[in-house]
């Protein structure tokens, strides 16, 4: 009986979050990805000084979550109305536990950056002895509370990046959304794409040795990061192929059109394959390469987004 | 007199305790009653009776000042091209679900369902346009209104036509009798009458959202 009367049409007209809901993805990702990853070196190797892959680390994930905030603001239809959904909070909404994380957050990557640019902020504000003063003041304050301030950035870096998966999961109208494995997927492609995004930061304007320890550790782990990653992508294509008749007509986005494209080439060419030629093919002379290092975690990079675009997009084109 | 006295003050004590705990009793059953009594609006649409003039769409339009090129009605033409002369129309238009994703995701509840009588609707001035209702919707029925830049969703005219004591603009303009609109949780209304002698089904039940309009699709076994 229930398919006895249905209708198809409906008011959106196509993709209704566009490529800047994408880019916040990414930066997202970027931002919690490369703190969880740097702080846990720190953690592991007991270190105590302060690292070029964490001053790297705590600039970028500042950088890229404060502008994340723009694209997420610059996507409203009334951008100057954002300040409401900072007085309004829903709790079952993903949005409003997400902007919650994020305001705990940022003060977070704020006082990580604090610590670990003292000497440069001291050095700017010199010649205001008095601004100095307090900076100096705050910080024998702040200096008291870093270790649990490291393990909160932790915390709520994951929590940055599986928000925004659960955010896009919970669409049910989109079978290529509304997945468990998406927040873990975002998870993950943010540990990859903040790995590359710190350490590039770190050998460029920190002056970190490309082959250093922290960067041999980096080295090491990205590849089980990318392992995981692509085996979770396997595993949402496999549930779709495997679901219900609405799920098994998106696995067209992966199979034919631009969406396929964007996917193959964007997220599996350049995302995976790019690097891996680069580091394992090509011989120990180009693997060792500035230009190599620089182009994979590029390419790292791009394939996130390539892979946030394809998420957001196919998505939101094949629905129910 | 001592013992008068104390009778009195007795009597006194057992006459007003009486009194306030009556009117107390009285008024939590009214509170329950009233409990009980808040309404839940529903439509019908019936397919059997629809023949497509869309004065639905332009009653809904005219009362709600829906902005040119923009509906929060629609009627779909749903004919089967093997069969062209069985005509068949179907109305889009928000569900009015009971579980509303919409009011679920909306992170500065400006969807949300009215207190008074249980209908989803929207405060534009709190919506930041974040297009996530519109996303979250199973239904796909819901859009951002050009004039007001805030999302926007059929209420059956709750602003409105309602507010005015009258029915929904589009059940009203029905030559057809095509649309029936109630309280759901009132036993005599015409539209409970209705929904105990014909089948009724909601779209995409699978969501679990439980809408409030009810489809009587027109069903041919064969003659």
């Amino acid at each position: 009986m229930n398919g006895a009367i249905n209708f198809t049409y409906g008011f959106s007209h196509g993709v209704e979050w566009g490529w800047p809901i994408a880019v916040y993805l990414l930066l997202a990702g970027i931002s919690g990805g490369a703190l969880i990853v740097a702080l846990l070196v720190c953690f592991y190797k007991k270190q105590h000084e302060d690292t070029p892959l964490l001053k790297a680390a705590s600039l970028v994930s500042f950088v890229t979550i404060a502008l994340g905030m723009v694209f997420l603001v610059g996507d409203l239809e009334k951008p100057l109305y954002f300040w409401k959904i900072l007085i309004h909070y829903n709790f079952t909404s993903v949005m409003s536990i997400g902007v919650m994380a994020i305001s705990v957050y940022i003060p977070l990557t704020v006082m990580m950056c604090l610590y670990l640019f003292e000497k440069e902020i001291s050095t700017i504000l010199a010649k205001k002895i008095q601004i100095l003063g307090y900076f100096e003041m705050v910080m024998v304050l702040l200096k008291k509370i870093r270790p649990l301030i490291e393990v909160l950035s932790v915390i709520f870096a994951v929590v940055i990046c599986a928000y925004t998966g659960f955010l896009i999961s919970v669409l049910v109208r989109f079978p290529i959304l509304n997945t468990a494995i998406l927040p873990a997927l975002f998870v993950v492609s943010g540990l990859s794409a903040g790995t590359a995004s710190a350490s590039m930061v770190a050998t460029w304007f920190f002056k970190e040795d490309a082959h250093s320890s922290d960067m041999k550790t980096l080295h090491v782990i990205e590849w089980p990061i990318m392992a995981v990653e692509i085996m979770l992508i396997a595993m949402l294509f496999v549930s779709l192929l495997v679901g219900n008749e609405f799920q098994q007509t998106t696995t067209v986005a992966f199979q034919s059109g631009v969406y396929a494209n964007l996917f193959w080439f964007g997220v599996m060419g350049v995302g995976f394959g790019l690097p891996l030629v680069l580091n394992f093919a090509l011989g120990k002379h180009v693997a060792n390469s500035h230009t190599a290092f620089y182009l994979s975690g590029m390419a790292s990079v791009t394939g996130v987004l390539c892979l946030r675009m394809f998420i957001i997009y196919a998505g939101q084109t094949f629905g129910v | 007199m001592e013992n008068d006295g104390k009778r009195r003050a007795f009597l006194k004590v057992l006459g007003l305790g009486s009194v306030t705990l009556g009117t107390a009793g009285y008024s939590v059953a009214m509170a329950a009653e009233k409990v009980e009594k808040k309404p839940h609006y529903g439509m019908i649409f019936d397919q059997n009776k629809c023949v497509g003039c869309t004065d639905c769409e332009v009653a809904c339009r005219k009362v709600n000042e829906v902005p040119e090129g923009q509906v929060r009605l629609y009627l779909e033409n749903k004919t089967d091209p093997a069969t062209p002369m069985e005509k068949r129309y179907v109305r889009v238009s928000c569900q009015q679900c009971e579980d509303a994703p919409c009011v679920a995701v909306c992170p500065s509840k400006a969807c949300h369902r009215d207190g008074k009588t249980g209908i989803v609707t929207m405060n534009p001035d709190d919506c930041i346009a974040c297009k996530y209702c519109i996303v979250a919707c199973p239904y796909d029925v819901r859009f951002i209104n050009h004039k007001t830049k805030a999302a926007e969703n059929c209420n059956f005219c709750l602003n409105t036509n309602l507010a005015k004591g009258k029915e929904p603009a589009c059940v009203e303009s029905c030559k057809y009798k095509a649309l029936v609109f109630g309280d759901l949780n009132d036993e005599n209304a015409y539209i409970n009458q209705i929904l105990h002698v014909k089948d009724s089904v909601r779209m995409k039940p699978t969501y679990g959202t439980k809408p409030s309009l009810r489809y009587i699709p027109v069903v041919k076994v064969g003659v």
